[in-house]
């Protein structure tokens, strides 16, 4: 143990005396950890705040096209829905998206009904009753957006371009901040006067379906029923979410791929041979009684602290940027609503597979490109090494 | 302890186009306490032949008898082993560490054996002292008189407490004033019951009173004994 620790310090010592070198190295090598742990970071936690969100959503939405575009859906769909075996509740939905100029975002406007009111966390002010009209809760970002609080008013040019302004009864909290952020809650019939919805119709029904293994067959027999139908399963808004997320980050991977092959190559340039100083030192530590072992140990220390200080430095770096600061050299790239969301604060999820990959992919090269090349001076006679 | 050498042959590069015969068959016995010198000019074999006794190279035919173990056929963990208690080397370059303390130099050759690093600073304090580097123990190597390094090279050799030094060229890169100084170390070393084996064509060394034997090479043999 003693030995070690002495080899341990020795080490260190010598990390010291090519402080340049190395602090150079040390500077690319976290960098390097830095953006692809901010990409995996980021794209780990959207997918899973993605996820969070769609936990609660309806096991299906039933959206009508036309064209293959989405179109207003009549109600009376409904009754007929509700008749298919399985089947629980089934509601319309009234919703749209809202671009307000003068902020230069969108909002999400939801009319409320009562199941939603009640799961809704209020952090200031009160949640309303579903009727009621010319009221509204918003989320965080939304109040921020406007700098309203609890009992301001917010205005809404409608589609009949008359403005509508609505008091803010509350402010609320949902499982994620991606659903709290860009969302303005109103009555249906607020909703509906809004966009100019026409009586009978609805944006999309939401179908509760008590067992999840019967969520595709209700999903098919509904598309039989109505042809014009498109029943959207959570499951496959899920899938949807994971390739999206999947794509952008390979997207971005492949964007810094550069730098990856950047630090293959120094490492291949390592690992191809030592210079001749090193060689040097590596004769005299033999032929003072270092043993080969001892040399490589000394090696590993070498390239284990800095690799392993470089790793953590890029990792703790790349999760304060993701987690403290928003990713923001990565937002508009990966996020891609960065205009609909002002802020966003991920839940920081940590995927510890990711982070081993990650481990793998640079530390391991790293130490193997210290080590072979001290391998092989240190398994020459110590003579051979220092006449070069 | 003694060092007999059979026949001993070293080949570099064998059987290549720049195959190197550095010693050709040579047979020697060197005894215990005694200071032996290997004179000769460049590419006589002095540093090879230095090298084969120090076990920092094996030979490609012959015997190395050290104490009578024949060392040649020894697995490498065992050579150092033997390099490690066995002799302390004062290398021409002095092959010190740069960017790093006289003390730490000092230190290396213990690093490896599993000694309290109490008890290492206590045996480079004491070889440091000895030296007279004591005052200059926290200076990085390089920013001292090539005196002052070979000193730190004689302390690093010493600091194993081994029963063989040899050295390599010692006065290469020293004045006439340095080299006696050398000299002077030398003889306290062989006063302290060590053998020593320089490998030199410095005059100055092969004439000085300290001396024993001086064996003469050329092209890789032995030309004479003196």
């Amino acid at each position: 143990m003693r030995r070690h620790l002495m080899i341990l310090e020795f080490a260190l010592s010598c990390l010291c005396r090519r402080k340049y070198k190395n602090l150079a190295l040390l500077f690319a090598f976290s960098l390097l950890v830095f953006i692809l742990s901010s990409i995996l970071l980021l794209t780990y936690a959207l997918k899973k705040e993605a996820i969070e969100i769609l936990q609660g959503a309806p096991e299906i939405t039933v959206q009508r096209t036309v064209a293959g575009r989405h179109e207003l859906i009549p109600v009376e769909y409904i009754n007929k829905i509700k008749t298919i075996p399985g089947v629980g509740k089934v509601e319309p939905r009234y919703w749209g998206y809202y671009y307000d100029p003068f902020i230069g975002a969108n909002y999400t406007l939801l009319g409320a009904n009562r199941d939603m009111l009640r799961k809704i966390e209020i952090l200031e002010g009160k949640s309303f009753f579903s009727e009621q009209k010319g009221v509204c809760i918003v989320g965080k970002g939304v109040a921020k957006a406007y700098f309203a609080e609890v009992g301001d008013r917010i205005t809404i040019i409608g589609a009949d371009g008359i403005s509508y302004t609505f008091k803010i009864a509350g402010i609320f909290k949902t499982a994620s901040d991606i659903l709290t952020n860009d969302l303005i809650i109103l009555s249906n019939d607020d909703i509906k006067r809004l966009f100019q919805i026409p009586t009978g119709f609805a944006t999309d029904i939401v179908v509760e379906v008590y067992n999840p293994e019967e969520i595709e067959t209700v999903a098919e027999k509904i598309k039989k029923l109505f042809p014009s139908t498109r029943p959207i399963t959570r499951e496959e808004i899920l899938r949807t979410y994971e390739s999206l997320f999947d794509w952008r980050s390979g997207m971005i991977l492949t964007m810094f791929i550069a730098a990856v092959v950047a630090f293959v190559i120094l490492a291949w340039d390592k690992a191809t041979g030592l210079s001749a100083e090193e060689r040097r030192e590596i004769g005299i530590l033999k032929a003072i009684g270092w043993e080969s072992s001892d040399i490589m140990e000394l090696k590993f220390w070498e390239g284990f602290v800095l690799s392993s200080l470089s790793f953590f430095t890029g990792l703790i770096g790349g999760y304060m940027h993701v987690f403290f600061f928003g990713a923001p050299l990565l937002s508009t790239a990966l996020k891609g609503w960065s205009v609909v969301f002002p802020t966003l604060k991920l839940t920081p999820y940590v995927s510890a597979y990711q982070i081993l990959v990650l481990l793998f992919l640079t530390v391991v090269p790293y130490m193997a490109s210290t080590i072979v090349p001290s391998w092989k001076a240190a398994m020459t006679e110590p003579d051979q090494v220092m006449r070069g | 302890m003694t060092v007999v050498l059979e026949n001993v042959t070293k080949v570099y590069n064998p059987g290549q186009p720049n195959e190197v015969w550095a010693v050709k068959g040579i047979s020697l016995r060197i005894n215990k306490n005694e200071a032996v010198v290997l004179k000769g000019p460049s590419g006589s074999g002095k540093t090879s032949l230095l090298s084969l006794i120090g076990c920092m190279s094996r030979p490609t035919s012959g015997r190395i008898l050290i104490s009578g173990r024949d060392v040649a056929k020894l697995p490498e963990r065992s050579l150092t082993e033997i390099r490690r208690r066995t002799f302390g080397f004062v290398f021409q370059q002095f092959n010190l560490l740069k960017g790093i303390t006289v003390r730490e130099n000092i230190m290396l050759p213990l690093y490896p054996t599993g000694l309290s690093l109490t008890e290492i600073k206590a045996r480079a304090e004491k070889v440091m002292e000895s030296m007279r580097l004591s005052k200059r123990a926290d200076f990085n190597v390089e920013h001292l008189s090539g005196g002052e390094q070979q000193r730190v090279a004689i302390a690093r050799a010493l600091i194993n407490d081994p029963e063989i030094i040899l050295a390599d060229e010692p006065t290469a890169h020293l004045d006439t004033k340095l080299s006696e100084e050398f000299l002077r170390i030398i003889e306290e070393i062989k006063r302290s019951g060590k053998t020593v084996i320089i490998a030199t064509h410095d005059p100055l060394v092969y004439d000085s009173s300290v001396v024993d034997r001086v064996i003469e090479l050329r092209d890789g043999m032995i030309k004479e004994t003196q």
